[in-house]
């Protein structure tokens, strides 16, 4: 299974006063950090008009870390795809492809925060549609030299992407929340699908849900990839783990989580200002994994039995790679290649 | 004068080999103490760039001082908003010292005011917090009424706060572009290929650029016209940097878009330009052919470029 990471602030956090061009090269030494721990993925996420000036340019961001690493691959989670012409998002990702020599990922969700869409003019409701479509324009546009399209939303003809990607096509997976419609969705139009923060429990219905939906569309079982967004907190004792996600969600989460809609009732419809006392936000709560190092390693085990193939979290990276890293590892790293690509 | 480099990536090269050469090139010359790498927004090859300010998100990465510039940004191939987000972030990355050009309208398939709105906008969003805009082009937010007054406006007053995590699913007449760049302003040039953009830009004091397929004879009437108009609309010399793109030979011969000669030659000639149209900016467009040749950069870098002022 392999580890991705993110680290350093692209975004102003609340209570903790910093500059935020501090925060950016932060980021920057974050990337090259994670790669000389052995971390496999680096990552970087999307909101727009935020009043803590969160980064709204994942690709962008993953450049600047491209630039000072070799192997680690670099994804995009979640990358708000509805909020792009399909062949802009191509356009981008393409130009990260080429200055990272061939390690761009695309992790594209949906978007789900109304003003964000009000913000680019673009229509919420279709935006699943035109996720599942921008998903197929863009394989196209990264596989083929000329290509041509036809959909519900988006129409191109003999199209050229520019520059040509050096992945042949450039990975994309499927960010799908935490619904078991996304899920569904997911294996019906067979698209690699990494799960946003779940419990256990949860996790293993929408695997089975997105296997069952992909069997039933025929798709090939190769094609078919999970992975998953997993925050772990780790404490000496469980009650210190505890106290630590309480932090995590008083500090970051909450306002996350508990406005903007980010949350969904079991009839699909977005909860906006729910109470912590809401189910679907103790849900949430409960997918923040807490325990000692055993109990995280064990539950991480867990997700590998299930076949996940990558799982990205967050903590402190010298931790994880000294205590977590190893207890997964089969083999050596994978050395850096030789310098023969654009970046160092 | 500030002197920079820009870069045509035609040569048949793969993307990876070509990006890579104009990325060696440009540590080179920041260490020749040239001022700026210019990343034109093009496509139609396999090795072309159609998203600068990331490939330059990475050169910031890679160098300290030099400024780094997206050329020929088109308004209609990206998102206004991501316009103005991109250049931000680039000058964070790079702590001040990104800018963007925009690609003349009458060579992407525009109307010249689609250009002038777009970089409205994007000045506008930059320096004002909630804003809204309402033009013939881009309307931001969506829902904006068209009894919004035109351009950018501002509320006119704040109205209780509320933070945004309990806004719910109303949608906000004003909203906040972000992040803001480094600067307080990062610089604006726009192509002056046609005439209802240079009078526009001269009037509005954002900065000329003039591409390197323009003949010289021409750049050097478009620069003057564009000088008079400025100083007619009272906009100071200092709040513009005019930008002249030319290819540029050492020992070599002078073209129509081409600057040629000896070292001494080429001070002269530069020296000339810069008093007949007011350029404050030579950017030496390079084939990524060109590359590796560090030995041209070298005599510029240490022949002419010292020696443009007395």
């Amino acid at each position: 299974m392999e580890f991705f990471t993110g680290g350093g602030a692209l975004w102003k956090a609340r209570g903790m006063p910093a500059a935020l061009a501090d925060g950016y090269e932060g980021y920057v030494a974050a990337a090259r950090l994670a790669e000389e721990l052995g971390f496999d993925g680096f990552g970087a996420p999307e909101h727009h008009f935020m009043y803590d000036s969160f980064i709204p340019l994942p690709l962008q961001a993953l450049a600047a870390a491209a630039a000072v690493t070799s192997r680690v691959k670099l994804k995009t989670g979640a990358m708000l795809q509805p909020l792009y012409d399909p062949i802009e998002a191509a356009e981008y990702a393409a130009v990260l492809d080429v200055v990272s020599s061939g390690r761009a990922i695309l992790g594209l969700g949906m978007g789900y925060r109304p003003y964000e869409f009000d913000g680019f003019g673009y229509d919420k409701k279709s935006r699943g549609e035109r996720l599942a479509e921008a998903i197929r324009v863009i394989e196209l546009a990264t596989s083929n030299d000329t290509f041509s399209f036809e959909g519900k939303h988006y129409q191109y003809r003999d199209v050229s992407l520019s520059p040509r990607s050096v992945q042949r096509p450039i990975p994309i997976w499927y960010l799908g929340g935490t619904s078991i419609q996304a899920a569904q969705r997911a294996g019906r139009e067979g698209f690699p699908y990494w799960l946003a923060n779940s419990s256990f429990e949860r996790t293993q219905r929408m695997v089975a849900e997105y296997r069952k939906a992909a069997f039933e569309a025929g798709w090939p079982e190769e094609r078919m990839q999970i992975a998953a967004q997993k925050d772990i907190c780790i404490g000496e004792t469980l009650a210190e783990a505890e106290e630590r996600r309480l932090q995590i969600l008083d500090n970051f989460y909450d306002e996350h989580i508990l406005g903007y809609g980010y949350l969904v009732d079991d009839r699909g419809r977005h909860v906006y200002g729910a109470t912590r006392e809401h189910p679907v936000y103790q849900q949430f709560v409960s997918s923040i994994y807490c325990g000692t190092l055993e109990m995280v390693v064990e539950e991480l085990k867990r997700y590998e039995a299930l076949g996940m193939t990558a799982v990205s979290i967050g903590g402190d990276p010298h931790f994880i790679a000294e205590k977590i890293l190893p207890e997964f590892r089969r083999g050596p790293v994978a050395a850096a290649p030789a310098a023969q690509g654009v970046s160092q | 004068m500030r002197i920079g480099l820009s870069w045509d990536v035609g040569d048949g090269r793969s993307p990876v080999d070509a990006w890579k050469a104009i990325l060696d090139e440009i540590e080179v010359a920041a260490g020749y103490g040239f001022d700026s790498a210019w990343m034109t927004e093009e496509r139609g090859n396999p090795a072309s760039c159609s998203a600068p300010a990331s490939f330059l998100t990475a050169v910031a990465a890679r160098s300290r001082s030099l400024q780094l510039r997206m050329a020929g940004r088109t308004v209609n191939r990206h998102h206004f908003v991501r316009l103005a987000e991109e250049v931000a972030v680039l000058d964070l990355f790079s702590r001040g010292r990104a800018g963007v050009s925009f690609a003349a309208a009458s060579r992407t398939g525009v109307a010249p005011g689609h250009v002038h709105e777009a970089i409205d906008f994007v000045r506008a969003a930059w320096s004002t917090d909630e804003f809204r805009f309402r033009g013939d082009y881009i309307r931001f937010p969506r829902h904006t009424p068209d009894s919004a007054p035109a351009g950018a406006s501002e509320p006119d007053a704040p109205g209780a706060y509320v933070p945004q995590w309990e806004w719910g699913p109303d949608m906000p007449d004003f909203l906040s572009i972000t992040p803001k760049p480094y600067a307080v302003n990062p610089p604006v040039y726009v192509e002056i290929d046609d005439d209802e953009t240079l009078a526009w830009a001269a009037a509005r004091g954002v900065s000329p650029f003039v591409r390197a397929d323009v003949p010289t004879e021409t750049a050097v009437e478009r620069l003057r016209r564009y000088r008079s108009l400025a100083a007619r609309a009272g906009v100071p010399r200092s709040a513009t940097e005019p930008v002249l793109e030319r290819r540029v030979v050492v020992d070599g011969a002078t073209g129509p878009t081409t600057l040629g000669g000896t070292p001494e030659a080429l001070i002269n000639t530069i020296r000339g330009l810069r008093a007949q149209t007011g350029m404050s900016h030579l950017v030496w467009r390079r084939s990524t052919a060109e590359t590796g040749e560090a030995k041209a950069l070298y005599r510029f870098a240490s022949q002419v470029q010292p020696l443009l002022q007395a």
